[in-house]
């Protein structure tokens, strides 16, 4: 009858060892950190927000979390002991699973093979014990409290179902440790209700979450304590109890933005561009004016329509009504991308490698694609005027590359954004759209786009640009429209704006 | 500014050994080399046979048709796309013409009536793909079943001949000694390839087959340019199918079903042949003489023709084998 207890016990009633933890994580992609001391520490029977804005580095950290990167420096432990994940297989077994919104279930499927698949389907000499697999699918569900028909396709389930059968699944691989992106973003608010009250449960049967989401008021209503990440690092992790939402944002945003952009300069009073009601299928009612000068920053949450604006402006999508009034004409309905270049409007799109360069083709071919009319006479192209128009585009724009002839596989994304510049500027547009402009491209070649573009501006163009980064959106813009859920939901003058404004009208709640 | 780029990036020669280059020449150039390699087996098998003016004759008069079909199947897989039809195309125009001068029409509108049959197949194949959106495995799968079928009904099932002399010459004929088909297999080809090469609808061509979002977002009209290239295919299989019929003086209708395969074998063979393993016209030429010069010399050695049918399939296997090597390379 000693009264001593024992020390190990002791240690473990004051700090429980982490379900899951990563320590200072370091990874970076050709040579530009993604991470750059990153933490995440999360205990069992916790519901952990993981906060950042776009690019802050949260995706890659969840990647590593789940096998799918191995990080270039750093651990990850699991209930206090030292765990390395080749792979995602490897992370399963361990109990870190993630839910990601599109990739989680296999429409064409059961709901009980979604259930229980990757695990041992119950066989009898390889025929499928179907009445096994549905009664032990049945069971996972009925611990969820949901009442899903084991038989119907998984596909023909609502969003919500379809993310209970996700999470049904992952329980059944005995996920002690389970990540969810951005679960609510396709769900009803009723849906979110079912939702959080499964979470909550899991969460008292001592299994971590981590919840990554845009939605602060979620997270305040649901999670016990949240990180923030900016730039690759870990700022702050504490009880959401200890939280407002105005300092989470501020925390967010960080300041800071160096020399990295050029001086604004004078839009005129000349219109460029108007845009009148335009709905599409997820803009709804938006109106502008772009003045001939001006550079016009785009801001937004994904998915919030701002990339769809962009590509109904360019006439690569159809819009539903609305009038869009190019120098004065306006454009005829569903125009196509030959007719709006034509009029006057080009776009630079989001998405470099798939929808800006042919990777197996030249430099020249590449900037001549837009400029077909012009390097050509009665259907035959000339090469020499290739040359010429690939020449000059590459001298402007400075693109670093061995000849004209060189495959724009082989150039830097920074030479290959170029490139995609080049071609569209050969074309001269009154209006150009920018989508996403320095995605993916190093500090240096950035400086040079912002140049750029405040040159474009000052010889009369007008730039419309959409970024994800605030900083940049405050930085290259004169002014800035923020999108919330397909409508414009705030304006502001980019000259000392105030980036928590910014951020509020970004998830729609104006001040 | 450019010219200092340009030449402080003049690329330094990589240092090789001659292993490594042998190697890279396998490569590079392994299907130009098997086709020299044929040649050179053939011409020891049966040197008093297989380079005599008259075998080579041959062989041009034998693969003149496949290279006319092929040359349809690189336009389209230029565009990144592929025609199932284009066999049973020719077998139908071969048909259409044959049965109309049958009948008593005169040859000029027969062929005219006959390259419309084909044109309008090749219209219907581009509707399907570029309009409706079908996949174009779907789309010229179903055109081919049904154009097969159509060639049944105009030949009545059975192989029509007692044809025209003037028609019959198109495809038996001579000039200075060397057989018409082949004449009208390098023009074709000759337009094909400049066509591609040269005019604004060959780039867009091209383009589209490198990337159709990039090609479409720079103003591309991608539906257009697929139904033109399909078009262009059904005329040009037409075009094939005739002159199979003049040269055979005879027109059945499942006679060009075999040219669909060879035709995309040529053409996978010929994207072997350069660098970016795309379709070119030039390397689908060098698939039709690899596929002629085979089938020629095995004919020659007493080969049985189904043995051909066989060795080509695991030509066209090893050629591919060896163009993925390539990518992988680089």
């Amino acid at each position: 009858m000693t009264m001593l207890k024992p020390p190990a016990n002791q240690t473990a009633l004051i700090t429980p060892a982490p379900a899951f933890e990563a320590r200072d994580i370091v990874k970076h992609f050709d040579g530009v950190h993604a991470l750059n001391g990153a933490h995440l520490s999360v205990q069992p029977g916790e519901i952990h927000a993981l906060l950042g804005e776009n690019g802050a580095g949260k995706s890659t950290l969840i990647k590593i979390a789940t096998g799918l990167y191995s990080p270039n420096a750093g651990t990850l432990h699991r209930n206090g002991e030292t765990v390395e994940f080749a792979n995602v297989r490897m992370a399963n077994r361990a109990g870190v699973v993630a839910l990601y919104q599109e990739l989680s279930i296999v429409p064409t499927i059961s709901v009980a093979e979604n259930i229980l698949l990757g695990e041992q389907i119950p066989n009898r000499a390889g025929l499928v014990q179907w009445k096994t697999l549905r009664r032990r699918a049945k069971e996972r569900l009925d611990s969820l409290h949901q009442k899903i028909p084991v038989s119907q396709l998984a596909g023909e389930l609502s969003p919500v179902q379809q993310t209970m059968v996700a999470v049904a699944r992952a329980l059944a691989a005995d996920a002690r440790v389970l990540i969810l992106d951005e679960p609510t973003a396709s769900l009803t608010d009723t849906e979110i209700r079912d939702l959080f009250m499964v979470l909550r449960s899991l969460r008292d049967q001592g299994v971590a979450i981590i919840y990554v989401s845009h939605r602060l008021e979620e997270v305040f209503e649901l999670c016990d304590r949240l990180t923030i990440m900016r730039n690759g690092e870990t700022i702050v992790t504490k009880r959401v109890a200890d939280s407002t939402i105005n300092e989470v944002i501020s925390t967010m945003v960080g300041r800071s933005t160096g020399e990295l952009y050029p001086d604004r300069g004078t839009a005129t009073a000349t219109v460029a561009l108007t845009v009148e009601n335009l709905h599409g299928h997820r803009v709804r009612d938006i109106s502008f004016t772009a003045h001939a000068g001006e550079v016009l920053g785009i801001g937004g949450l994904a998915g919030s329509g701002r990339s769809e604006l962009l590509r109904i402006l360019s006439g690569a999508q159809k819009h539903r009504s609305g009038e869009i009034t190019v120098d004065g004409s306006a454009l005829p309905n569903s125009p196509g991308v030959a007719r709006t270049l034509d009029a006057g409007i080009a776009l630079v799109p989001e998405e470099r490698r798939s929808q800006g360069v042919i990777l197996s083709a030249s430099i020249q071919d590449n900037i001549a694609l837009s400029n077909i009319s012009a390097v050509s006479s009665l259907g035959f192209v000339s090469g020499g005027r290739i040359a010429t128009i690939a020449q000059r585009g590459m001298a402007e724009l400075q693109i670093k590359a061995r000849s004209p002839r060189q495959h724009v596989g082989e150039l830097s994304g920074g030479n290959q954004q170029k490139v995609v510049l080049a071609k569209m500027l050969a074309r001269k547009p009154k209006v150009l759209l920018m989508d996403e402009p320095t995605r993916g491209i190093d500090v240096g070649t950035k400086a040079e786009i912002y140049r750029l573009i405040r040159h474009l501006a000052a010889e009369g163009t007008a730039v419309i640009a959409v970024s994800s980064e605030l900083p940049e959106l405050i930085g290259m813009s004169d002014r800035i429209l923020i999108m919330h859920e397909g409508k414009i939901s705030g304006e502001v003058a980019a000259e000392g704006a105030d980036d928590e404004l910014l951020l509020s009208y970004c998830y729609g709640k104006p001040e | 500014m450019i010219m200092t780029t340009t030449a402080q990036a003049t690329k330094t020669a990589p240092t090789t050994t001659p292993a490594r280059s042998i190697a890279r020449l396998l490569l590079h150039g392994g299907t130009v080399f098997a086709l020299l390699a044929l040649i050179v087996f053939f011409f020891a098998m049966r040197p008093d046979v297989f380079l005599t003016f008259v075998n080579v004759k041959n062989i041009l008069f034998q693969v003149s048709i496949l290279a006319i079909i092929a040359g349809a199947q690189t336009v389209v897989m230029v565009v990144g796309d592929f025609d199932l039809s284009v066999g049973a195309t020719s077998s139908l125009a071969g048909a259409v013409a044959a049965s109309l001068m049958l009948t008593g029409v005169p040859i000029a509108i027969a062929i005219t009536v006959a390259l419309g049959v084909g044109l309008l197949v090749g219209l219907v194949n581009g509707i399907l793909i570029a309009v409706v959106n079908l996949s174009a495995f779907v789309a010229t799968l179903a055109t081919m079943t049904s154009v097969v079928g159509l060639a049944y009904l105009v030949t009545a099932g059975t192989t029509l001949f007692d044809l025209p002399d003037g028609f019959n010459n198109l495809g038996q004929g001579r000039l200075l000694n060397i057989p018409l088909p082949v004449y009208f297999a390098i023009v074709i080809s000759f337009i094909l390839w400049g066509a591609l090469r040269f005019t604004t609808i060959g780039r867009r061509w091209h383009a589209i087959g490198g990337n159709v979002e990039v090609s479409r977002l720079s103003g591309v009209n991608v539906r257009r340019a697929r139904l033109l290239a399909f078009t262009i295919a059904g005329l040009v299989s037409a075009i094939g199918g005739i002159l199979l019929a003049a040269r055979l003086g005879s027109a059945s209708a499942v006679q060009g079903g075999d040219n669909m395969m060879f035709s995309v074998a040529a053409v996978f063979l010929g994207m072997t042949v350069i660098k970016s393993g795309a379709s070119n016209l030039g390397g689908t030429m060098i698939g039709v003489a690899i596929i002629g010069v085979m089938s020629n010399g095995l004919n020659i050695l007493g080969v049985n023709a189904y043995v051909q049918q066989v060795v080509t399939g695991l030509i066209i296997i090893a050629a591919v084998t060896l163009s993925s090597l390539k990518t992988r390379q680089r």
